[in-house]
């Protein structure tokens, strides 16, 4: 399928695309860790960025609208844990499933690895649909 | 066993908001949403973590927002939903 970019901007945009879509707002998403990217400048990649990336790559599979630029935020983190913070040269999977929807409110869990299929994170979040 | 129900309900929505409160201290017709005196003061996220615990807990899905906003009303309407679901 078409490699689909994410609308979110530089420096804070941590997923890049959607690899493959399993079901509806189910799939595997790509992020790649670079050296240049602020969320590593400083004092690497934090904790709380690697649920935003969860959040981002649920709304990719969810339908990411580039056009109007974002889709919707993050709007709560549930039984996230985090095994290591990643390092520049990882590319990390995030696998995502939906655990349920009320209204614009969606709960996804997501499971996030590195190339090696070591774990690096696995938590819940949820997401509200349109502007905060 | 309708207050049995009633507990089940209100142990149900402190154990899945994580609310730091005896469920006891839950009065029966207080709105669960928004800013009203006695409420809890829950909100749209709380009303997802709801829908998801009384999928677990009783089996019963809530797949319409209109239907959820009615059914979270307060303990009273969540049993009186689970009770008609559930009949």
């Amino acid at each position: 399928m078409d490699f689909q970019p994410l609308p979110h901007a530089f420096p804070f945009r941590f997923a890049d695309g959607v690899i493959e879509r399993t079901g509806p707002a189910e799939g595997r998403v790509r992020a790649t860790v670079t050296a240049d990217a602020a969320a590593v400048r400083e004092n690497g990649f934090p904790a709380a960025a690697l649920a935003e990336l969860v959040a981002q790559s649920a709304l990719l599979l969810e339908g990411g609208d580039a056009a109007l630029g974002r889709k919707g935020f993050l709007a709560g983190i549930s039984d996230f844990k985090v095994e290591r913070l990643p390092v520049p040269g990882d590319v990390l999977t995030v696998d995502v499933a939906i655990a349920g929807r009320l209204g614009d409110a969606v709960k996804f869990e997501g499971v996030v690895t590195d190339g090696e299929g070591g774990a690096v994170a696995r938590g819940a979040v949820t997401v509200k649909k349109g502007l905060a | 066993m309708p207050d049995d129900l009633k507990k089940r309900v209100k142990e149900l929505i402190v154990r899945q908001l994580k609310l730091e409160m005896d469920p006891a201290t839950i009065a029966d017709e207080a709105p669960l949403f928004g800013d009203a005196d006695g409420g809890l003061g829950l909100d749209s996220i709380d009303a997802l973590e709801l829908v998801l615990g009384v999928e677990k807990e009783f089996g019963i899905k809530v797949q319409d927002e209109e239907v959820g906003v009615k059914a979270f009303a307060s303990v009273n309407a969540l049993c009186d939903f689970v009770r008609e679901k559930a009949a």
